[in-house]
């Protein structure tokens, strides 16, 4: 392994993950410097605060409450492949250096290379609709254009870097771990970082939502004066 | 940032914003991934596809560019690559106006729909509170807001008026149920219940509160109304102002605690219910209350319940279909209690698809109604709801909000639909069966010709409406002269002398607003009553917004018999009172 890939897989890596960390840090420090609103009403519709927050945060699970989703079978199953195709690239950028034994089992590498190549066909599906779709072009920054196709290309140069094996060259390993490092550090800049916020909104509307009876959706009623 | 280029209001604008945000608020701002998904929840998307300024995305970004420029940080020194961006002058702010008060009713189904958990409904509503905060909103919520703060109630309904209708309706019920127990107390202490109405109950509706009456009566309720802070609705739900949102619910709390009530009984309005029960403490910032506040579905449910009332579903016998108010349902979890009453007072129930939660707004919500600037864009993103209706087939839509029987009545005139609309109270009460032992006084005949002596004016250029008018009316006793030309009705009321005119909006000849501010401004004519009634209710602005005293009363068409009857006593009873 040459000098430059050792750098790249264990140093940049290194630093690029704790600046990611400052300033995730710092950003969640931010949003919680905000005041969250209160809800100082006895509960409606048999609701509660923490059982809607809860059933909000399981949505993402559960395809069939929501309508969107349950009308976009095609849609949610690209989501789930994009995320878990994500999850092992991210998870590939920690195995090459430091558990190199287990992409020696091929099936493992097989199943790497099978989820982050799927990951990849749903980045170029994602990536035309985008560009495509009069709504989404409008919808669309720079940032969500960068972000996609940053992810996308580094899905594909996970895809060739999953089989490990500088000595047939180290061109693929290089693209992936330079763009793993320049990732995790634009990420806390960009629309990726969604995922620090997600449990916040989440779980705020189900906060909100359940003290007023919405969440969990209820059947069948039950006469209470407190409703 | 260059201030010296902004005007003042857009200026104090971006001053306020930072003082408007809570942590929810910035959760949902920074938390959008564009991803679409919200797109085609939204009933404007729906009746505008190809127009991506109507996706509830693009519209939270119209608020979100200025939370990046202004508060986040890449925003802040990137603003191209994120879309962040500022207002500048008073034509940008009336932009921002047309989006968030003229393209989204607050109806809360995108906010269900996003993956993200973005409630855009709420910064929505932050986002109108900002405008209003500087002047800018459109005119029909500057005067329902000021109606709301100078006058208490939103529709500027004075006291005496409101007690008088109290009076009135309360001879009618005693003299039918031959039993001075049947009038409606007014200010009593100690009571179980006080109950709280919608103003346009008074204005447009007064049957609901009579019908609300019998069942209070029925049920042998302990039950009064307050004479002041009376109104349940609040215009700061849809204004975003919440001092005003706080005001208004403070006055009704304080009502109640002052008669020392114990029970708020809210009747059946969906966004009366949501301002007063779930947010109007928060908009106060008070604690506990110290009584309890239920919705009047929930009080006619539990009388049926517990056996204080008898009702045959037979007496209601049309199919019928349920539209979820937004604000009943979507943001405050009452959706399965009115289908329960439903279900118990009429005897074939369809639902309508998607429902609860779920349902499509019935587009006047957000104070939608009040903006008749935006009236053919709402009736336009009104077609999902006209077609969940036709689906269903059925002959009659229930729902528990005033606000979505204007709306509905609108769009089923627009879509010509063959239906009505109808509340909950109207059911109950039509299917109650008498079981008080006062009731068993027989009904006292209403007098036979109840308009006797009195002299009506119709003017309306469609002889079926002028005929079927002039014939109901003549029935109780009116004398009945008909036009058909807006350039009669000065002529004709000089020299009729009409106790009443009813007056169509869109006749031949001069503008009907015209006309209706000159009989106003000549003080001959000026103490002529007017009803309005219209097809169009979208040039209400015709005659509402001109500078003279409000007509006296307000119908759309189509309009029953009974109704017409109802409202022409109504105000010209009323008339002989104050005279
Ligand atoms: S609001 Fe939610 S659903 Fe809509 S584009 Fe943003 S993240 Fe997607
Ligand atoms: S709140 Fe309702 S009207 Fe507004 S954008 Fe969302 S779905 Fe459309």
């Amino acid at each position: 392994m040459s000098v430059v890939l050792h750098f790249a897989q264990h140093t940049l890596q290194e630093v690029a993950l704790f600046v990611m960390a400052v300033v995730y840090l710092l950003r969640l420090r931010w949003l919680l410097s905000f005041k969250p609103g209160r809800d100082r009403q006895r509960p409606t519709g048999g609701g509660e605060g923490r059982s809607g927050g809860l059933y909000s945060l399981g949505t993402i699970a559960m395809p069939w409450v929501m309508e969107s989703t349950r009308t976009n079978p095609f849609f949610y199953a690209q989501f789930v492949v994009f995320h878990l195709a994500a999850t092992a690239a991210i998870l590939l950028s920690f195995v090459i250096p430091y558990a190199p034994g287990l992409l020696e089992v091929r099936p493992v590498t097989g199943l790497f290379q099978l989820f982050i190549g799927m990951g990849f066909l749903v980045g170029c599906l994602r990536l035309v609709r985008r560009v495509t779709q009069r709504t989404m072009r409008a919808l669309s920054s720079p940032d969500d254009y960068f972000s996609l196709i940053l992810l996308t290309v580094w899905l594909a140069s996970a895809f060739l870097a999953a089989p490990n094996d500088p000595a047939g060259g180290e061109g693929a390993l290089l693209a992936f771990f330079f763009l793993t490092a320049f990732f995790l550090l634009y990420v806390p800049f960009s629309k990726i970082s969604h995922y620090l916020y997600y449990p916040f909104t989440r779980y705020y509307l189900g906060r909100t939502l359940g003290h007023r009876g919405v969440f969990p959706p209820r059947r069948g009623p039950s006469v209470s004066s407190s409703i | 940032m260059d201030t010296l280029t902004r005007s003042h209001k857009a200026q104090k604008l971006i001053e306020r914003l930072p003082k408007k945000l809570n942590r929810q608020f910035v959760a949902s701002l920074v938390g959008c991934v564009h991803c679409g998904m919200c797109t085609n929840s939204c009933h404007y998307v729906l009746a505008n596809p190809d127009d991506p300024t109507y996706a509830p995305a693009y519209k939270a970004d119209q608020i979100r560019k200025l939370f990046k420029r202004h508060v986040d940080w890449t925003g802040r020194y990137l603003p191209w690559w994120v879309k962040a961006g500022t207002v500048k002058s008073d034509e940008d702010l009336e932009q921002l106006k047309d989006t968030v008060f003229g393209k989204c009713t607050n109806c809360r189904r995108c906010s269900l729909n996003c993956p993200m958990g973005v409630d855009y409904a709420s910064f929505n509503r932050m986002a109108r509170g900002l405008l209003v905060s500087v002047g800018v909103m459109p005119e029909g919520v500057a005067a329902v807001s000021k109606d709301q703060w100078e006058i208490g109630n939103q529709m500027g309904v004075l006291k005496e008026d409101y007690l008088d209708t109290l009076e009135w309706l309360s001879d009618e019920l005693a003299e039918e149920f031959g039993d001075e127990a049947a009038r409606i107390p007014v200010d009593v202490k100690d009571a179980e219940v006080v109950y709280a109405i919608n103003p346009r109950e008074i204005k447009y509706d007064p049957r609901s509160i009579s019908d609300a009456a019998r069942i209070f009566y029925q049920a042998g309720e302990n039950w009064t109304m307050p004479s002041e802070g009376w109104d349940m609705t609040n215009f700061g739900l849809f204004s975003g102002d919440d001092e005003l949102g706080g005001t208004v619910a403070k006055r009704l709390y304080s009502k109640v605690k002052e008669l020392r009530g114990k029970k708020l009984v809210i009747s059946e309005c969906g966004h009366g219910y949501r301002s007063t029960r779930c947010e109007g403490q928060n908009w106060a910032a008070l604690g506990e209350v110290g009584f309890e506040m239920e919705s009047a579905v929930v009080t006619m449910l539990r009388y049926i319940d517990q056996g204080r009332i008898k009702v045959d579903k037979n007496a209601n016998k049309k199919p019928m279909t349920f539209h979820d108010s937004c604000n009943f349902a979507r943001s405050c979890g009452m959706t399965e209690e009115p289908r329960e009453l439903l279900s118990a007072v009429c005897t074939e129930f369809r639902e309508m698809y998607p429902n609860r939660a779920e349902n499509y707004c019935c587009t006047g919500g957000g104070g939608a109604m009040s903006m008749s600037e935006y009236t053919p864009r709402r009736l336009k993103s009104a077609k999902i709801k006209a077609d969940q209706i036709r689906t269903t087939g059925a002959k009659m839509v229930v729902t528990t909000c005033h606000n979505c029987v204007d709306a509905l009545n609108d769009l089923i005139k627009h879509y010509k639909l063959d239906c009505e609309v109808t509340q909950l109270v109207n059911l109950v009460a039509n299917a109650l069966v008498p079981t008080r032992a006062a009731v068993s006084v027989t009904k006292v005949e209403k007098p036979a010709l109840p308009l006797e002596g009195y002299t009506i004016l119709v003017a309306d250029d469609e002889p079926d409406i002028t005929a079927f008018f002039s014939t109901a009316l003549s029935d109780q006793g009116a004398q009945v002269h008909c036009i058909s030309s807006a350039d009669q009705v000065l002529e004709t009321v000089r020299r009729e002398k009409p106790d009443l005119v009813t007056l169509d909006l869109s006749m031949p000849g001069r503008s009907v607003g015209e006309v209706f501010e000159a009989l106003r401004r000549d003080p001959e004519l000026a103490k002529t009553r007017v009803c309005v009634i219209t097809g169009k209710p979208e040039l209400r602005s015709l005659i509402y917004e001109r500078p003279v005293p409000p007509p006296d009363g307000f119908l759309d068409k189509p309009v029953s018999e009974e109704k017409l009857i109802f409202n022409v006593r109504k105000i010209l009873e009323i008339s002989e009172k104050q005279q």
